[in-house]
């Protein structure tokens, strides 16, 4: 079983603890009624989906609840790092 | 030709167990009816003062009962008719939760493989006295390692017949 580190538990957790929630570090609009129709599309459907490093949200829905960043390898499913939401990009 | 045992069994079918179930060096029973309260506060000193009680400083400790469940989040688990102040005009959360859970108790030198059997955590490195929220196969559960061979679990009361059931199964040479 994958092992994810919580940093706000700060402990090893098992993976089915845990839910995925998408690509890292992507900013709600600050005046959505100023976007166009193709700054809609980037926002909500473009991802980078990179073959590799990935920055991606999880949350540990069955321990802490809280959301946090990880950095993880698309390819080997290794986690790089995981950080607290809200920290600078890793 | 070979008889083939019903062996499904429907949800209906299964039942809630009301006094303790023993097996091979466990034994299973519920935790009586405690007070329990959810507790919530940015500010953990704040929370702290209203319901006059030290809180737990780090996720996964607890306090005479008090579980710190994540960075804001507490669960109380406390003797029956206990009553907090709810800290009105306060930016906290203090709720009676006490209808909301069922607590049920593992016993004996087996208990940890009892549990084990569906729940993913490392359990034989988890201190006594610790607890936090958790999973047992699909189900949410809270534990709370309350001695060396003495584990609490507190499972959401719609919940409860299953996980009593699943424990049963898992028992050595018990029967529900």
């Amino acid at each position: 079983m994958l092992l994810i580190h919580c940093p706000y538990c700060e402990e090893a957790r098992p993976e089915v603890e845990f839910v995925y929630g998408g690509e890292a570090h992507i900013a709600r609009p600050v005046d959505p009624s100023t976007y166009s129709d193709e700054q809609w599309e980037e926002f909500l459907y473009i991802r980078s989906n990179p073959r590799g490093r990935h920055h991606e949200r999880w949350r540990h829905t069955h321990g802490c609840g809280r959301f946090f960043n990880a950095v993880r390898d698309t390819v080997t499913d290794v986690f790089e790092t995981t950080y607290k939401a809200g920290e600078a990009r890793k | 030709m070979v008889e083939i045992a019903e062996v499904a069994v429907s949800a209906a079918e299964l039942k809630l167990g009301a006094g303790p179930v023993a097996g091979a060096g466990v034994t299973l029973s519920h935790a009586g009816p405690p007070a329990r309260y959810s507790l919530r506060a940015r500010d953990a000193k704040v929370l702290s003062d209203v319901i006059g009680r030290a809180l737990p400083g780090k996720i996964g400790d607890q306090t005479d009962g008090v579980i710190c469940l994540g960075p804001d989040e507490f669960y109380a688990i406390l003797p029956e008719g206990t009553v907090l102040p709810r800290g009105e005009g306060l930016a906290v959360s203090v709720t009676d939760v006490s209808s909301r859970a069922l607590g049920l108790v593992l016993e004996g030198p087996a208990a940890i493989s009892v549990l084990a059997s569906g729940c993913p955590l490392d359990l034989a490195s988890m201190k006594v006295g610790r607890a936090t929220r958790t999973v047992f196969e699909t189900v949410e559960i809270v534990v709370w390692r309350e001695s060396e061979e003495r584990w609490h679990v507190e499972v959401w009361r719609s919940f409860a017949t299953w996980l009593w059931n699943a424990f049963v199964a898992a028992m050595p040479g018990a029967h529900g």
